[in-house]
Parts: structure tokens; sequence; C-alpha cells
């Protein structure tokens, strides 16, 4: 895909998620989030990014990200005055007349386009100072060939009642089971292994086998997403021990 | 008098009915509250059955420490051989891979690859932990409200830990596939540690071969592997844990073999019906240095320390407290202390080759 192509399809997905998509684009964007996971990869980023810069709970990017999208919004717009009214300050869904629903949404935009915008631009600034997209393999193309009996793609909802949601300023959404409305999540813990890591991660693979299927992909998780760059690393260890139940060799 | 007493006897056999239908009613409601209170528990055991059971290729996004993450999950399942190959799409390019008893993780970024041979009468995953009346006294599971999410009808079940010994989770099932879309790996304060939210995921009848392969050289890597096997679950009980935290029981020991190790391992497992804790045991090389303290990898975090020449090491989705609690614990009975063999001192038998 070309660059200016692939910018294009970011600034769709910024539109979207802003509200600003005209609902036939939404509608052929969300079509076209069915089939290319490129496309798919990019819009959950955009919805971690959104949900971290409306603070939503359980999302918080890097300082060093989020210092960039936040200095970025802080330039482009006066985000998070405190001139929000309660009205609009609320997620909670409510049926209004398109009518009303669009000139509210002007009022809000005339109010919030600003910071939106800037918001939109932080994401393009945090999808760019940390994300990197691999080429898609063929495994897509390996399930093609085989029947699917369900098939489970989550998009964004483009419902009226959604764009107003999505063009509503920022709230802490309240959860439905009576969970506390903030989280937060904290820092990885620093602590450098004590115990030689490759062999910590012998432990972790081995424990696997013994977890519950939600616990057990948290543990592998922690083996495969662990971003080399900034944590311990896991596998620099001593060289290994050319033993029999050990051994050492090529595949 | 008779009329009279025809009527009371009608009259008394129409209260009688009326109890007995109000009584009906009543052990309805309860049944019908019953299986209400139960239904987030239930929401959980369709859960864990769909993601045990099922065929599904998903992507989803991982955010962990501020560090957000995609990865593909591919997940099999052939009679009682399942294949898993969980691969993270940026970033490292790490892949892990299980084909039957074989479990593989490529560290292309360490040019590293760590082989492990899993018993073949192990449990099939998923077989333990289990949610039974015990793991309710030590989490609160609440919810089951309808939740919409990313255009999907969800139920949100939040396990909520009722001391500081484990975390919790709250899980946004999917109504139709019981397929978790959205999980939350909470603190008992209700902080987000970890978060994992799908955005597609397929459920195919059949799930080619080809599709557990790595996508990556790995020819030249440095590569560690168990090429021995030992003997599960036959363990003597020389190693036990004098005290647990709340809730945790023993659920099994084994005896395994590790990449880049010459001796067996013995192999305890803890749980609570939701988290586990493992605990490994080997004797302590004598040219080394004693490993002693705490380490993390991603949400789990690890114990370490020396107890009768032995190194043990207590790995878990628990807190840090929780693995360091259990660590200290562990204790030699009297045959493991006095054995002059080191295999023989970890209580285990004999190896098969």
């Amino acid at each position: 895909m070309s660059e200016e192509r692939q910018s294009e399809r970011d600034s769709q997905l910024s539109a979207m998620f802003d509200g600003e998509l005209p609902s036939a684009e939404c509608e052929l964007l969300a079509r076209r989030l069915t089939r290319d996971e490129l496309l798919r990869a990019q819009w959950s980023r955009f919805s971690m990014i959104g949900a971290a810069l409306r603070s939503e709970r359980g999302v918080a990017l890097h300082d060093r990200v989020a210092w960039r999208v936040q200095s970025t919004v802080a330039q482009e717009a006066t985000y998070g005055d405190g001139s929000v009214d309660s009205a609009v300050n609320s997620r909670t869904a409510v049926i209004v007349p398109a009518s009303e629903l669009r000139a509210a949404s002007a009022a809000r935009w005339l109010r919030f386009a600003r910071p939106v915008a800037g918001a939109s631009i932080a994401a393009g600034v945090a999808a760019m100072s940390i994300f990197w997209l691999r080429t898609q393999d063929d495994s897509q193309m390996q399930l093609a060939a085989n029947p699917v009996t369900e098939s489970i793609v989550l998009q964004p909802d483009t419902s009226s009642a959604a764009l107003a949601r999505a063009t509503a300023p920022v709230v802490e959404e309240r959860a439905s089971n009576g969970e506390p409305d903030r989280y937060v999540t904290p820092a990885p813990n620093s602590n450098a292994s004590i115990v030689p890591p490759a062999r910590l991660a012998n432990y972790v693979v081995a424990h696997s086998e013994y977890s519950g299927p939600l616990s057990r992909r948290m543990a592998l998780l922690g083996l495969v997403a662990t971003d080399p760059s900034e944590v311990p690393a896991i596998l620099d260890e001593e060289s290994p021990e050319p033993t029999a139940a050990g051994a050492v060799d090529g595949p | 008098m008779g009329r009279d007493s025809r009527y009371r006897r009608s009259r008394g056999f129409g209260v009688s009915q009326r109890n007995g239908a109000r009584f009906v009613a009543l052990a309805l409601l309860l049944g019908a509250g019953v299986a209400f209170g139960a239904e987030p528990k239930e929401w959980l055991e369709r859960m864990n059955k769909a993601l045990t059971t099922r065929n599904y290729v998903g992507v989803f996004t991982h955010v962990h420490g501020g560090r957000v993450e995609t990865l593909r999950i591919i997940h099999r399942v052939r009679g009682r051989d399942v294949s898993e190959r969980l691969l993270s799409l940026d970033g490292s390019g790490r892949e892990f891979i299980r084909e039957g008893t074989e479990v593989t993780c490529y560290f292309p970024d360490r040019r590293t690859v760590l082989v492990e041979r899993r018993a073949p009468d192990g449990p099939l995953l998923g077989a333990l932990p289990a949610i039974d009346d015990a793991s309710t006294q030590v989490y609160e599971i609440r919810g089951g409200e309808r939740e919409r999410l990313l255009g999907r009808s969800t139920r949100v079940v939040a396990l909520h830990p009722r001391d500081e010994y484990r975390y919790g989770y709250r899980l946004w099932i999917d109504e139709q596939t019981s397929m978790p879309l959205k999980t939350q790996l909470c603190n008992q304060t209700g902080e987000v540690i970890e978060q994992i939210v799908f955005s597609t995921i397929d459920l195919p009848e059949r799930i080619p071969d080809a599709m557990f392969k790595p996508q990556m050289d790995a020819s030249n890597y440095r590569w560690f592997r168990a090429d021995r096997q030992v003997a599960s679950n036959t363990a003597p009980a020389l190693w036990e844990a004098m005290r647990l935290p709340p809730g945790f029981r023993m659920a099994t020991r084994s005896a395994q073999s590790l990449p880049g190790s010459s001796e067996p391992v013995a192999h305890l497992v803890f749980t609570d019906g939701i988290a586990s804790v493992s605990v490994f045991v080997e004797p302590r090389k004598p040219d080394t240095q004693p490993a002693e303290g705490p380490a993390r990898v991603g949400s789990s975090s690890a114990f370490s320390t020396v107890v009768d020449g032995h190194q043990i090491t207590a790995v878990g989705e628990v807190p840090p407290t929780t693995v360091e609690l259990i660590a200290k614990q562990v204790k030699a009975s009297k045959a493991a202390r006095q054995s002059t063999s080191a295999t023989e001192g970890l209580g285990l038998a004999p190896q098969r080759k």
C-alpha cells in the first residue's frame, strides 16, 4: 500500500472515530475492516489511543508516548479546560431526534472541534511513535480455504447514538457491574530478574500448562508480548549447558 | 352441617392447594433466584468451555504497563490434541507454538528457541483449575449484565478478589459464542494491570497444520531443548507447602525436564480455582550463586529462595506477595533432607527414556 493511500486510510479511521466521516463512507470502511487485517490492527490502535486520550478505564499509554500526545493536544487546543457542562459530559445513551442530534452535534463541534482535531493529530503522533506494522502473512489465506462456522468482527458502532457518543467529550464510563470508575494501568515492575532469565521463561511455559484458560493466556503473553527494548531481557542468559537434557543445537 | 363440613373440607383442601401452589411458586422463585445468582458463574463456565474446546483464530490488542501490542492467537482442538499458536504481530515478533506434546517458543529478538516436551498424560488444557464453591469463598463473582461492546452483545462478568492474595478479572463474554471479547486483569482495588481486546475472532471448523508453522526461519538460532521425558504425577510427597494463602490448595505435583537442565525438576501446583501458582524445586548447583528475590514476566510474578540446598521458585498470575509467601512455605520432608542423591532429594521417580 502506498504511503499516500495509507495516510488516506489513517485519516478515514481517525475521522470515523471523531464522528466526522459521512455514514456512507463509514459503511464502506466498516466493510473494509472485515477484510483487511492491517486496517483492523490500525483501528484497534486508534481505539486504544482514543480511549487513552479520553482517560477511559484500563487504558493508559506509556509515559513518553502519553507526553507526546498530550503536548500535541496542548499545542492544538485547550484540552480539558473544565468548560464542559454536565449535560454533555455524559455517555449515557439518550435517544433524540436526528435533527436535534445534528444540532447538538454541531454545537458540540463548535466547542470541541479543536480538541478533537488535536486528539486526532495526537493519535497520529502516537501511532507513528510507538507502532509499526509487520507485513501480513498468509495465515488469513490459509484460513480462507477452510469453512468458518462463525466470524466475529468487532466494528466501530456507526449508529447515530454511537456517533453522538464519539463526538461527545470524554467522560468516565460507569461500569455496569459496580466496579470502580477509574482504572489505571500501573507501570511494569522493573525488578531485575533474580532467577536466570531463560530458566524463568521455562518456568512460565511449564506453569502455563496448569493454569486456567484465562490466566494461561496472560502467562504466555508475558513471554510473547514483552517488548525487548524496555523490559529486562528474558533470554539474555549465560551460555547454556551442553547437557543431555538441555541439548543446545539447531532445529 | 355436612355442607359446612364439605365446605370446610373443600376450603381446607383449597388452602392446602393454595399453600402447595405458593410453595411451588416460592420454589420456582428460589430456583430462578439461584439460577440468576449462578448466571455469572455459568457464563464463566461457558467461556472456559469455549476457550478450551473450540477452534478459533483471533487478533487482539494487548495493553500492559502502558504498552500496546497486537497479537494473533490460533487455537485448535482435535480430540485430545490441542494445538495453539500465539504470535506478536508487531514488536518483538515472538511466537509460542504448541503442537501435541511439544511446546516451542521462538524469540527472534534473541535468536533463541526453547523447546519443551509435555507429558502425554499431562492435563488437557483448561482441565485445571476449576471454578468451584471454594472459589466463591475467595472471589466475588458478579455481573452478568448485558452490555454492548463494539457492535456485539456481551455479558459482563467480574471476578473480584476478596483479599490481596489474588488478582481479579473483568470479562466481556460474547453472548453468541461465549468467547471473551475483552478481558481485564485487575488488582484488588480495581486497577487494571493488563487488558486484552479482540478485534476479530473466527471460529473455523478446521484449521490447517500450516497455520501452526513459525513465520521465521530459526535454523540458525540457539535451540534449548528438553529431550528427555520424566514420569509425571508419580513423585512422592517429599515437598510440601506448610502454609498457603486462603483458598489455595495443592492441585497436582509432577516431575519434568526443562530445557537447559540435566536434572529433572519437581513441579507443585497450587490453585484457588481461578489463579494458580507453580512451585519448581531443583537441586542447587554448587558452583552457582543462589537465586533469591522477586521477578516478573508480564503480569506473572515470581519469587525464588533456597531451602535445604534446593532452589525453590514460585511463579503465578498473582500478586508478588502471594508467590513470595508460597515459595517461603515450601519445605522438604525429612526424607528429602536426608537423601544423598539430588534426584532422590527431589522426590522424583526414575526417569523414563
